[in-house]
């Protein structure tokens, strides 16, 4: 390995590097606001590191990893997603006495395992790094042990993680057993065409429930609520973004391999990922409809979220790559927004009334006449998971639909559209109920927002209009890869 | 330029308004009302002394919008974009005025809404880009559902998610074959685009452009609306506030109408000439459909939606007849029931105001008490069953005929829809203003006399001098 094979991962070395020295600071000094200031260092470092290296050609490190530009900008979202979950944590965990040092290790710990993920070329480091990602969001999902359903929560997310895991180790097996290669790019089948061996089938079938059980895809998204729910906000965004962020990418670039490409285009295996889509799709969007908890809904509608993007992994030609790489990464850049837009709002809200209770949609009720700002931005948020225009979010659903549509995939579309039907009747509501008269109680929303609070939250209005309104602003970047 | 101009100027005074109300109450209708005349003036202005004769369309603006797949903001007019964006400012003055008593809580953000529909809707009658007409085919649904659902009346909330969904989800249908047609630019041309002047250069297949055409026909026949996908409609309608009626009948159903013109039928000539058939048989079953339902209601506003179902047919059936008699008379059709359902609506609410009820069964009998109101209903009834001297008769008439040359049976069958008309026009006139006093309350006021008024002026003089509207070229579909 050459010095400039290293310098591409740069940005990973200095989150694990950063945890190091977290441990060592927090032999050092325990202070709460000294490790959260030297969290957000960290990140901010590494996140220059990423953005410094954009523009250099696609380099494998080492047989296990593959920097480009897709896994910085993709690692770019993730350091991002971080860095507002660290905002909301600080906010979240003033709620609770003791000093937290172990919270930011492990914040940092998912970073590093997602970080692994975005550039992982290798099913060892695809391993490694899901390990990474999920031991140390178990930590996190169960870190409030004073919350009513802490210990579940993380029982649960420990538990299915776990058989989700072995899943997918098992999946890499046969794998290998067929091939004799663990790599992405290397491993190639005897005959590919329409023949692929058994073994090979089982096995990439078994990896992908692994990988849709972290996606949250139907069937495997059952835990998905119960955890959203029993999770501190900031952790069940951690969850909606980074770790579902990461999942997608390594997806994408283990199934965007030249013998992968052919292998998706096998008629079970389409069917079985199609039908996985299109599950996700009515069944996510379903299930979310009577939801009287916010953080429910999310989960559900990111149910639905993911199997929309699910679309792209079934393109049948290598020509449209390109195209499916931009329509992920904006995707997701759009839906993280959406995320960390809502949860922000949320977190604000535990913080004005006490952190264990749910929020529901009745709490939102008239929120607009007290507090538009903060309305505001739940209804661009809501209107950007929605697909609608002027929002980030339709501009991501135009590129799904355009690639959709431009490889041929008609039943998906046709699920995408019942879908986002379906989901404008949760939606909606939601938003309505901002301007609700009825209920409005006057001690309800009047805690004020401090500065900083508000500035967040106006940053947040005005990047979800401005890459809504002028999409070119993300769009010739991801062009440019 | 000035489109964009006027777009802006409605979005800021709205928010002018809007910000203004919170200083001092009762300032946001103003504001809102100046705004408009102000803008529609310049407009009128505009292409008065404009050089152009705006037969064909005249492109105003067209800068790059998205790179990545050459979208272009691009606006053009010609005479019905012309005409259609005239009826916009008629009917947004009424809009305003008529508001000015009904809504009495949260006025500026009310005023706002409402002129960013109209902004949204001027989007769409001059976008000339598939994405920016798309873009603004949305964006104008958001404020008209916020009216819905905030002002409109008991069941508001059901209603406003129910008009989103069925727009939105036919409007899906609509962007994927934006997208198909931009694809097939790709192939037959090199490059992505969605500019309209574009596409009409391409050559279609037949069957590839019959379910392209499908993709915008179910997104237009929705907002037209045309049976069967008209159920959204009554419940809008009645639950919205009088404000929001008279935009929807008056001039969203437009957008559908001016869709189909515009688009439909232009870009896929051969395609929906083979699909005649169909769109005539839904158009007469809308005509015969609404009229039969709106005999049967009891609620003011439900039998006036219904009655646009029906109005709405005609239009449909004269505009896939491809006929010049018939392309004239859907486009005065238009004009005319944008007019005068706006009026039955406006009477609605002014109704609304003073006895708190929208049912049929509590009126009658108005007449005794205020008789010029019941004469300017007797007279817009009349006008909604097509009376010579007014412009609905002009326009039914002429989509008949020309209908007749292509559809014979079916224009007969839609005929008796005009019988249909005059029965629930006068129930609608007889159960209000005639029989037993049930209800006594005051005559118009000034306000409402001046809206009726110059609604009732309109409607005359298109219908003795129909040649305004029809001296100009409409070249659509022939």
């Amino acid at each position: 390995m050459d010095l400039l094979a290293l310098s591409m991962i740069i940005p990973q070395l200095i989150i694990a590097a950063g945890i190091v020295l977290a441990m060592l600071l927090v032999a050092w000094r325990r202070s709460q606001q000294l490790i959260a200031n030297f969290t957000l260092f960290i990140l901010i470092l590494s996140l220059v590191a990423t953005i410094n290296g954009f523009g250099v050609d696609k380099l494998s490190v080492t047989q296990l990893l593959a920097v480009d530009d897709y896994s910085r900008f993709a690692f770019i979202l993730v350091l991002s997603a971080t860095m507002i979950c660290l905002y909301l944590s600080k906010i979240m965990l003033k709620q609770v006495e003791d000093v937290h040092d172990e919270y930011y290790l492990l914040l940092l710990l998912v970073v590093l395992g997602a970080g692994i993920l975005v550039v992982s070329d290798h099913f060892a480091s695809l391993f490694l790094g899901f390990e990474l990602l999920s031991i140390a969001l178990v930590g996190l999902v169960g870190y409030c042990r004073k919350a009513p359903n802490a210990v579940e929560t993380g029982f649960k997310y420990l538990i299915l993680s776990a058989s989700a895991s072995s899943f997918m180790l098992l999946g890499i097996a046969f794998i290998y057993a067929q091939t004799g290669d663990l790599s992405f790019t290397q491993s190639s089948i005897e005959n590919t065409g329409l023949t692929i061996p058994l073994l090979y089938q089982i096995g990439f079938m078994l990896f992908f429930s692994g990988v849709a059980f972290k996606l949250s895809l139907v069937p495997f998204h059952f835990w998905t609520p119960d955890v959203y729910q029993g999770a501190s906000s900031p952790v069940a965004m951690l969850l909606a973004t980074v770790s579902k962020c990461a999942m997608f990418i390594v997806l994408l670039k283990c199934c965007y391999t030249a013998t992968n490409l052919a292998v998706l285009q096998h008629e079970k295996l389409f069917e079985f990922i199609s039908w996985i889509a299109i599950l996700s799709m009515i069944v996510g969007n379903s299930l979310a409809l009577k939801q009287q908890s916010i953080k429910r809904l999310l989960a559900y509608s990111s149910i639905a979220h993911m199997g929309y993007l699910l679309i792209v992994v079934l393109i049948s030609n290598s020509s449209g790559l390109n195209m499916a790489w931009q329509s992920v990464l904006f995707y997701l850049t759009a839906y993280l927004l959406a995320n960390a837009s809502i949860f922000t709002v949320i977190t604000l809200m535990d913080r004005d009334r006490d952190v264990y209770l749910d929020v529901t949609i009745n709490d939102w009720c008239g929120l607009f006449w007290q507090q538009p700002l903060k309305a505001c931005l739940l209804i661009f948020s809501l209107l950007s998971f929605a697909g609608i225009p002027l929002t980030a979010g339709f501009i991501g659903k135009f590129y799904l639909v355009s690639l959709a549509a431009n490889q041929s995939l008609w039943a998906l579309l046709a699920a995408l559209i019942i879908g986002s039907g379906i989901a404008l009747a949760y939606y909606l509501p939601v938003i309505f109920s901002l301007f609700s008269q009825d209920q409005v109680s006057d001690d309800k929303h009047t805690v004020s927002m401090s500065l900083l609070e508000k500035f967040v939250v106006t940053l947040f209005i005005f990047t979800g209009l401005a890459i809504g309104i002028f999409p070119d602003a993300i769009g010739s970047v991801l062009q440019a890869i | 330029m000035i489109i964009s101009l006027l777009m802006i100027g409605l979005v800021l005074s709205g928010g002018f308004a809007w910000y203004m109300e919170t200083k001092r109450s009762g300032q946001a209708k103003f504001i809102a009302l100046l705004a408009t005349l102000v803008l529609g003036f310049s407009f009128t202005l505009y292409i008065v002394t404009s050089p152009d004769s705006f037969a064909d369309l005249v492109l105003l603006t067209n800068v790059t919008w998205i790179s990545v797949f050459n979208i272009r903001y691009m606006i053009a007019l010609d005479n019905l974009s012309n005409l259609l964006l005239i009826l916009t400012f008629i009917l947004t003055v009424v809009a305003i005025l008529i508001s000015w008593r009904e809504i009495t809580h949260r006025q500026g953000f009310y005023y706002f809404n409402l002129l960013t529909t109209i902004a949204g809707i001027i989007g769409v009658f001059t976008a000339v880009d598939m994405f920016l007409f798309f873009f603004f085919w949305e964006v104008m649904l958001l404020p008209m559902t916020a009216l819905i659902a905030i002002w409109g009346h008991e069941n508001r909330q059901f209603a406003a998610i129910k008009f989103f969904i069925f727009t939105q989800v036919s409007s899906l249908l609509m962007l994927i074959a934006i997208i198909m047609m931009a694809f097939l630019h790709k192939q037959q041309v090199g490059q992505l685009s969605f500019a309209y002047e574009d596409w009409l250069t391409l050559t279609l297949t037949a069957d590839y452009s019959y379910y392209l055409m499908l993709g915008f026909f179910i997104a237009f026949a929705v907002k037209l609306p045309s049976f069967p996908v008209h159920s959204w409609l009554p419940d809008a309608h009645t639950q919205a506030p009088t404000a929001g009626s008279v935009l929807l009948a008056g001039i969203l159903l437009k957008t559908g109408a001016y869709g189909l013109i515009r688009f439909v039928i232009v870009l896929f000539p051969q395609a929906s000439a083979e699909f005649a058939p169909i769109a005539a048989v839904l158009a007469l079953i809308s005509i015969l459909y609404g009229a039969k339902m709106a005999f049967a209601q009891t609620d003011f506003k439900r039998l006036v939606a219904y009655s646009s179902i029906s109005h709405m047919g005609f239009v449909m059936l004269a505009l896939f007849a491809f006929n010049a008699n018939a392309f004239q008379g859907a486009v005065i059709t238009l004009v005319a029931h944008g007019l005068s359902s706006a009026a039955l609506f406006a009477f609605a609410g002014m109704i609304y105001a003073r006895i708190h009820s929208r049912d049929l069964r509590q009126m009658g009998g108005f007449w005794r008490s205020s008789p010029v109101m019941g004469g300017f209903a007797l007279a817009f009834a009349a006008a909604a069953f097509g009376m010579p001297g007014l412009a609905n008769f002009i326009g039914e008439f002429y989509s008949l005929i020309g209908a007749f040359q292509r559809f014979p049976l079916i224009t007969i069958l839609a005929a008796l829809g005009i019988i249909g008309s005059a029965i629930y026009g006068m129930l609608l006139f007889q159960s209000s203003f005639q029989g037993p006093v049930k209800n006594s309350f005051i005559d118009l006021s000034i306000r409402e006399g001046f809206i009726a008024a110059s609604l009732f002026i309109f409607l005359l003089v298109l219908g003795l001098f129909p040649n305004l509207v029809l001296q100009y070229s409409y070249n659509g579909g022939l």
